[in-house]
């Protein structure tokens, strides 16, 4: 019976994780999060902007 | 150009170049912290501060390179004919929206007098192809885009009626003036040799027309080239630091025409500490690859 509580408590805390990902916080940023903790590349600076002069 | 270059290189800061299509959406990804820096409107910068954003304009994007285009078939001869016309502009908190309003002051017409419509600038030839709009004021390519496709032609050049034109500036969040001034200093020094090396031949500009178009703007090449020479001095890349009376005027039009909630002080929205010395050398961008003089695009 514990088990099974601490399982279902394990798989609702990752399906309700990954649905404020999806829904709250997005992917691509998430991603950027990561690249920028595991990656030993060059310092990222986000720049926006538009097509126009 | 900055971004294909820092790519292209061994420098120690690289951008991850995130494109939008109106200024709204750019102003709430800053707010929100979804991007770092970006080129915005100067007006638009001043309000985000006034409002407690943590930002500082460190540089321009440009200077001119904005037009008033109007329907190519309409009576329209100068700016008195534009009296009950609807002209698109990008934005409330755009200099264009300033500019707009000063012409009205000087040819002595009412404020309402022109209805001024907010329209996302990539949409400004659609809207006026359609009939939607009499006209509209903004930043290239789109003024080139109606002259090309046969809808619009240009009634003025902001080079003609306010030299020095600014519509965009760099802003960057405080956290990394703060915490990584020397990426903000490589991204800063990297805009301006840029510009400077736009500025040393028409050669130049139509090789930065022929990266621009297949990397960032996915414009074809040809309207490109057409801005960046027709005239030359269409689109300026000089004089790119922040000067305080090019910015007070702006201030005191917008206050004066309510744009502006209230009065800032110049060091309060700008941080000019990283603005390069104008004798510092350009880019020899012979050693650069992925330009047609190393390897091919």
């Amino acid at each position: 019976m514990k088990l099974k509580v601490s399982l279902g408590v394990l798989v609702w805390t990752l399906l309700i994780s990954l649905a404020h990902i999806s829904l709250n916080i997005g992917w691509s940023n998430v991603g950027d999060v990561v690249r920028g903790m595991f990656s030993n590349a060059k310092t990222q600076l986000r720049v926006g902007y538009l097509p126009v002069t | 150009m900055t971004s294909w270059v820092t790519e292209h290189t061994e420098t120690t800061l690289s951008f991850d170049e995130r494109k939008f299509t109106d200024f709204a959406t750019v102003k709430e990804a800053l707010i929100a912290q979804r991007v770092d820096a970006v080129f915005m409107l100067a007006p638009m910068a001043m309000q985000l501060r006034a409002d407690g954003v943590p930002i500082k304009v460190v540089y321009l994007g440009h200077r001119d390179g904005t037009a008033l285009v109007v329907d190519k078939h309409a009576a329209i001869e100068d700016f008195g004919d534009l009296r009950d016309k609807r002209i698109a502009i990008p934005n409330r908190f755009a200099n264009q929206a300033i500019l707009m309003r000063r012409m009205m002051r000087d040819w002595e017409m009412a404020p309402d007098s022109i209805q001024l419509l907010e329209v996302p600038p990539p949409e400004h030839p659609a809207a006026l192809e359609s009939g939607s709009i009499d006209g509209f004021i903004v930043g290239e390519p789109f003024a080139a885009l109606a002259e090309l496709n046969g809808t619009g032609r240009v009634l003025y050049q902001t080079k003609d009626i306010w030299p020095n034109f600014i519509s965009c500036v760099l802003v960057v969040r405080e956290e990394w003036i703060d915490e990584e001034p020397q990426a903000v200093q490589e991204l800063v020094t990297g805009i301006a040799r840029s510009g400077m090396w736009l500025e040393s031949g028409l050669e130049q500009r139509m090789e930065a027309a022929e990266i621009a178009a297949e990397n960032f703007y996915y414009q074809p090449k040809e309207l490109l080239e057409h801005v960046l020479s027709k005239p030359p001095d269409r689109v300026k890349y000089s004089e790119l630091g922040p000067r305080r009376d090019d910015f007070e005027e702006i201030m005191e039009l917008a206050l004066e025409f309510g744009i502006l909630s209230r009065r800032i002080e110049f060091e309060e929205y700008v941080d000019d500490r990283f603005v390069p010395d104008a004798d510092q050398a350009g880019w020899d961008l012979e050693h650069l690859p992925g330009t047609r003089h190393g390897a091919v695009l």
